[in-house]
């Protein structure tokens, strides 16, 4: 077995006297798609925080390509390669697409001070050279037309899509989705889907994805874990989850018990 | 576009007539504007661009001032090298403060910078030995190549070409990816230390800048009014820094420079209404708050104006 790319260990989070994350341990392996599923309220959200450095453990280790990165700045670990996207877009509205991506680029096309104060032919060049990579992530997420729109303005399905491609522009290994596909149409959520399986294909860019919408999880994903009250329930392949018990009885509900039994 | 080249011969040519046909009153008031204009350009970057809020300038603005005056005054060292020197020390000071906004934001931020104003103003009265205390100090002028400049047309010759490349250089900055990061900061801080951001360090480089303008704004603008006193450094003076920045347009360095304008010259219009002065100002700013939130730069004749003075606007490759 191949070491994991990320590895979750024990992580607890709490808030107060709420357990938001109860030991909870995760692998992402490399290469692959793993979802994280549960209802509201279950701790997904909380367990991309922690792992992005937002929220601080108190407990357990996490582990990026073998190292600890369980208490490092979120700057720190998304330099190292991990990326994410947020539930509630949180996108720099008044910016354009183009520089909503440009900012996580920036890093890449660097020129000092006095470089930008004279803005003679080098630094022309660099930023062209930005720019015409954004557009081509712009391009990879389907807003090709959109460069110039304010993000606040785009549509919201166009606001997520503009949340990929500038995680994208930190060129992660690791790419954290929280509810991707949530409000989106049928049709949408296909091209997500084949965005995603085009991004782990060419770009070997692993996927940590959290959804609610099952199409999304089951189409795409190699493994699902479960989260309920702060707890993994459950993990497996999508088949093996869509069966379990557990499962369905706390997270499917009833009513979801009935149309899978039937 | 040829027009650009001819914008910068016209004002060249402008810089060189005016001390010519302008009497001192009005060379006078245009060094005012420009040391003013070179203060507010902090605020357009910390509080404009960064989107934390700062009460801190008139502190800046003093210890510029202070400094360069003393150095001179007790070591003889000539405004010209006292200023820059005690820009970098004071932008150092700034640094730290912005170290500070890993705590503190918002309304508590804005407490606290006024804190610094206050304490600096306390120091400033109380140290009498270095400061001459509440009674304030005399400033050395301004001698450079063993020629004193005292008279508004004289120090013309030096304030308004610096704050004119410190403007120019901030409209290039802005336009560069620090201003984009900046930019999205205010935005989101949150996004922006997930796209990779070292979000404190921009922040307290903010702060940096800010302090650093706001000084050498101090050092240039002491010379001209010769003499220095602790009262004017006040939170009033914090307050009328940021009043200016909001008329002028929170995030244009050309709009520091408006708002400075409208604020320096206005009291010569409204002899009148001497005694209101301040009820006029404050009314304006709210005016601005609430209808022209963007200030002056953003009426769009000015800014089409803007742009073209500007390199990187214009139609994109
Ligand atoms: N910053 C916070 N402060 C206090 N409590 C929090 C914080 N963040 C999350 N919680 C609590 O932790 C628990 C888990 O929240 P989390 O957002 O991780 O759930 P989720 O699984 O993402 O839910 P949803 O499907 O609604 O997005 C909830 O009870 C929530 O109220
Ligand atoms: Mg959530």
């Amino acid at each position: 077995m191949t070491e994991a790319l990320l590895r979750i260990e024990n992580v607890s989070v709490r808030f107060g006297g709420l357990v938001a994350l109860d030991s909870v341990t995760l692998e992402v392996a490399p290469g692959s798609i793993q979802a994280v599923i549960g209802p509201n309220g279950a701790g997904k959200s909380t367990l991309l925080n922690v792992i992005t450095g937002l929220y601080t453990a108190s407990g357990g280790s996490i582990l990026f390509r073998g190292e600890r990165i369980d208490g490092r700045t979120p700057h720190a670990i998304t330099r190292r390669g991990i990326a994410r996207t947020f539930q509630n877009t949180e996108l720099f509205g008044e910016m354009t697409a183009l520089e909503n991506v440009m900012i996580s680029l920036d890093r890449f096309y660097a020129y000092g001070g006095v470089t930008a104060a004279w803005q003679g032919r080098h630094y022309r060049q660099i930023e062209t050279s930005a720019r015409d990579e954004a557009r081509e992530l712009l391009a990879l997420v389907g807003l090709a037309g959109d460069e110039n729109e304010a993000a606040a303005t785009l549509p919201f399905g166009k606001q997520r899509r503009l949340e990929i491609a500038r995680a994208l522009a930190t060129r992660p290994g690791l790419l954290l989705l929280d509810e991707p596909a949530a409000g989106l149409r049928a049709a949408e959520i296909d091209a997500l889907n084949r965005i995603l399986l085009d991004l782990r294909a060419q770009r070997q860019i692993s996927i940590l994805v959290i959804d609610h919408v099952m199409p999304l999880v089951m189409a795409i994903s190699d493994r699902i874990a479960v989260l309920n009250f702060g707890r993994k329930i459950a993990e497996g392949t999508p088949d093996a989850v869509r069966r379990s018990p557990d499962v369905i009885a706390a997270y499917l509900g009833e009513k979801a018990a009935h149309a899978v039994g039937s | 576009m040829p027009l650009r080249p001819l914008l910068f011969a016209a004002a060249i040519l402008a810089f060189f007539a005016a001390p010519q046909l302008l009497p001192e009153f009005y060379l006078f008031q245009i060094c005012l504007i420009a040391g003013t204009a070179l203060a507010v350009l902090g605020l357009v970057v910390v509080t404009g661009l960064a989107g934390q809020i700062s009460l801190a300038q008139s502190a800046f603005v003093a210890l510029g001032g202070y400094g360069a005056s003393i150095l001179a005054a007790s070591w003889g060292v000539p405004l010209w090298a006292g200023i820059p020197v005690v820009a970098v020390v004071v932008a150092g000071l700034g640094f730290l403060l912005g170290q500070m906004t890993l705590r503190v934001a918002g309304h508590y931020l804005a407490l606290a910078t006024l804190a610094v104003t206050a304490i600096v103003q306390l120091a400033l009265i109380h140290w009498e030995a270095l400061t001459g205390g509440a009674a304030g100090m005399a400033v050395p002028p301004f001698e450079i190549m063993g020629r004193a400049l005292t008279s508004g047309r004289e120090l013309y010759y030096v304030i308004v070409p610096v704050t004119a490349l410190f403007i120019l250089t901030a409209q290039n900055l802005i336009a560069s990816r620090f201003g984009r990061a900046l930019t999205a900061i205010r935005q989101s801080e949150t996004a922006a230390e997930a796209m990779g951001l070292d979000v404190l360090r921009y922040k307290a480089a903010a702060f940096a800048a800010s302090a650093f303008l706001g000084a050498v704004a101090g050092g240039l603008l002491a010379p001209l009014s010769t003499y220095l006193d602790p009262a004017q450094y006040g939170i009033t003076y914090a307050i009328y820094f940021l009043a200016i920045a909001v008329v002028g347009g929170m995030t244009s360095p050309t709009g520091a420079v408006i708002g400075s304008a409208v604020f320096v010259l206005l009291p010569n219009y409204l002899q009148a209404f001497q005694s209101y002065l301040g009820l006029v100002f404050a009314l304006l700013l709210l005016g601005f708050i609430v209808l022209r939130p963007n200030g002056l730069s953003s009426l769009p004749w000015l800014r089409q104006a803007g742009a073209l003075l500007h390199r990187t606007t214009g139609p994109k490759p």
